[in-house]
């Protein structure tokens, strides 16, 4: 509201005495100038900010949705694939060690049959081993010597024989390479005890399978133990067997999705809280990379497969597309500040033109009424006065007319005498209400043909014999071909007897007027410069005003260029006049040709 | 001129009756009206030849004045006083059937020209 209200305070008139302070007048229009320029640019900038800001974030939104669903459903499809293919490898196991083969598989060359099938059909496994019931291994194949080792005191022995199946953590061992074992424990027929048929697996199988299912949507997956060792090797977190860092690392707070970080989880929580559905969470890692990891729980197994990605938003692909809408919308931006700076100049500017244009047109008008209202005025006066004029010039002839009648007496002469004075003050008076009267009177407007050429020479044939006296010179510089134009000729005489008339006046003599007419635009404009003394500042503004004048008293009535002014504009032209001190002065009449 | 009978109309009594005077002096009859009634009446009475008539004057103006005078005796004429310092108004007068319009204040020489023509045209007629 204050805006608009400024804005109309400042297209308004300013009032009457702030017209006259064109320094107040300048404040307002820059003023108006600056508000403008706010009004445009808060419409302008807000919504398009607004935009901007709310498009950028509801994408970043919908991209960090999209990457979790996205790296969901690979850990899901990873979950299950790894899940399917250790079950498969627990099978053959199980599937092998029949709990009657027992005394068939303690014989080396029986077992040796039985492992060079495996290892053709699954090329991971290691090695083979059978032990009894005390932990003893009776019989072995593979690469190692391990005949007759104890492994009663193990922690494993103890747990597979209640689990009956048993897959352990990827391990160096006595082996000296990574590796994993599975392990079934079968009852020994007839008896209560139990004997264990033990597979040991390359964990380079894991990390083969692992790799083939790697997909785009994540960056990294491995497998870790439940107490945080790696058990295939990472593409940024280490290799086979190193302990896993990530999760020890302090997380920054105050991003996105916060609650994801108020868990800082260590490797043994991990487990607990791992469900085999999985969860996915925000993290930062040591190189200060904002990741998301998701791991989950493989059933059946002691591992926790986990993936990582790099968040979107943190990558580089996200912070050029940030730098390209910052660029955009600054390069908008400043646009859009160029256009409301200019804008507000150009229609400030427009607003300054039509105001002085009125304040020029209401000046105009305001000389015009009060050139009329004078001319009434001395109309009136002239009229009232005119009557005893004409009393006093009647008696003061009849008195003439007895002296003339009568006989001679004391001091005629000197009556005479006073009587002449008479008449020819009185006479003085006739010029002056005559033209007072004739400023104010309105004649016929006689409209004819006119050549404005053939006028202007008429006017200075008059004025030739007096011009010569004193040594004045006429420069005539006519157009040609100057169209015929419909005014009142008897009335154009006037004007320009009147101007050329006072040229000669101001000129004494020795001197030389121009007169010059030609067409441009639509009007006629007929110029007469004298190289006269020129006309004051001063003077130049009361010119046209009645009984303005320079001249001696008794020389001139101040009425010639007023009733010339009038003249003019009856004729619906307009008169100008511009001077320097000391070379002359220029008249400028310009007449419309479509009148 | 001696037989010319002059009639001076004019609201202002002063102008009227100084003009008359001197108009006597110059051997010619004159009577004085001061508005367009008393004028008409002095008409209608005792015709005279030539009337000189004021354009502006209370009541009655000159103009009606005049075509009054003109529609009773046409062979009458009539000089028109303007005050206004303006031809259009004396044009408009003799377009009535004045003979011819002198503008105030008067120049006696002047009158006595227009008022010789006028009584000339007259005779003629």
């Amino acid at each position: 509201m204050n805006i608009i209200q400024r804005l109309i305070t400042s297209v308004l008139p300013a009032d009457p005495e702030s017209v006259t302070e064109e320094l107040f007048r300048q404040k307002r229009y820059k003023r108006f100038r600056y508000s403008l320029f706010l009004a445009m640019n808060l419409i302008g900038l807000i919504p398009m900010m607004l935009t901007a800001g709310l498009g950028f974030s509801q994408y970043r939104d919908l991209l960090q949705r999209e990457e979790r669903d996205q790296l969901q459903w690979n850990m899901e499809g990873a979950q299950k694939t790894i899940e399917a293919f250790v079950h498969e490898l627990q099978s053959v196991v199980n599937f092998v060690a029949h709990e009657d083969r027992y005394q068939e598989l303690l014989d080396q060359n029986n077992l040796q049959i039985l492992f060079d099938r495996l290892h053709k059909q699954y090329p991971g496994f290691v090695d083979l081993g059978v032990i009894d019931s005390k932990g003893i291994q009776q019989a072995y194949v593979g690469p190692y010597n391990l005949q007759g080792k104890d492994y009663s005191h193990q922690d494993w022995f103890a747990e597979v024989v209640a689990k009956k199946v048993f897959i352990s953590n990827v391990v160096m061992g006595f082996r000296q390479a990574p590796h994993f074992a599975i392990k079934v424990t079968k009852k020994i027929p007839g008896t209560n005890e139990h004997w264990v048929l033990r597979a040991t697996i390359n964990a380079e199988t894991l990390y083969h399978f692992i790799e083939t299912i790697n997909t785009q949507a994540s960056d990294d997956i491995f497998i870790v133990s439940r107490d945080g060792i790696l058990q295939t090797p990472s593409l940024f977190y280490g290799h086979i067997l190193d302990s896993f860092q990530l999760s020890e690392q302090s997380t920054t707070k105050g991003q996105i999705n916060r609650q994801l970080y108020d868990d800082i989880i260590d490797p043994t929580q991990l487990s607990e809280q791992l469900t085999t559905k999985g969860q996915i969470r925000e993290v930062v890692d040591s190189s200060g990379k904002h990741i998301l990891q998701a791991s989950v729980l493989l059933k059946n197994t002691p591992w926790i497969l986990i993936l990582t990605k790099e968040g979107y938003i943190h990558g580089s692909h996200w912070s050029s597309f940030r730098q390209k809408l910052f660029f955009i919308f600054a390069g908008c931006s400043i646009v859009g500040l160029l256009i409301t700076i200019q804008l507000s100049k150009i229609l400030t500017e427009r607003i300054r033109e039509s105001d002085e244009k009125r304040h020029a047109l209401l000046t105009e008008a305001e000389h015009t009424h009060k050139l009329a209202s004078i001319g009434r005025l001395a109309a009136g006066v002239a009229h009232e006065i005119n009557n005893p004029l004409a009393i006093i010039d009647q008696k003061a002839g009849l008195i003439q007319d007895i002296l003339e009648f009568g006989g001679d007496f004391e001091n005629k002469d000197k009556v005479t005498a006073s009587l002449l004075g008479i008449h020819n003050g009185v006479n003085r008076c006739k010029v002056i209400t005559h033209r007072l009267l004739g400023f104010a009177r309105r004649m016929d407007f006689c409209e004819e043909k006119v050549h404005i050429n053939e006028v202007l020479k008429e006017v200075l044939s008059f004025l030739e014999k007096e011009a010569m006296y004193n040594h004045i010179k006429f420069n005539l510089n006519l157009q040609e071909d100057i169209p015929v134009i419909y005014s009142d000729q008897g009335q154009l005489q006037q004007i320009f007897l009147n101007i050329i008339n006072n040229a000669l006046d101001a000129i004494g003599h020795d001197g030389q007027v121009t007169i010059t007419s030609q067409v441009e635009d639509d009007s006629v404009l007929i110029g007469i410069q004298d190289n006269g003394p020129g006309i004051p500042e001063k003077t130049l503004q009361h010119i046209f005003e009645p009984f303005f004048t320079t001249k001696e008293t008794g020389k001139g009535t101040g009425l010639g260029l007023s009733i010339t002014y009038g003249l003019v504009k009856k004729l619906g032209g307009t008169i100008r006049v511009t001077s320097t001190v000391g070379e002359g002065a220029f008249f400028e009449v310009r007449f419309p040709l479509s009148l | 001129m001696t037989k010319i009978k002059l009639l001076i109309v004019d609201d202002e009594i002063e102008f009227a009756e100084t003009l008359a005077e001197r108009m006597e002096l110059r051997g010619i009859a004159t009577q004085t009206a001061n508005n367009g009634k008393e004028a008409l009446e002095m008409v209608h009475s005792s015709p005279p030849d030539l009337v000189i008539l004021d354009l502006k004057m209370p009541d009655m103006s000159g103009l009606e004045v005049l075509q009054s005078i003109k529609s009773m005796h046409p062979s009458i004429e009539v000089i028109m006083l303007t005050g206004h310092g303006s031809t259009a108004s004396g044009i408009e007068g003799m377009e009535k059937g004045a003979f011819d319009y002198i503008m105030k204040p008067v120049d006696l020489n002047d009158l006595l020209e227009k008022l010789k023509l006028a009584n000339e045209k007259r005779s003629k007629a």
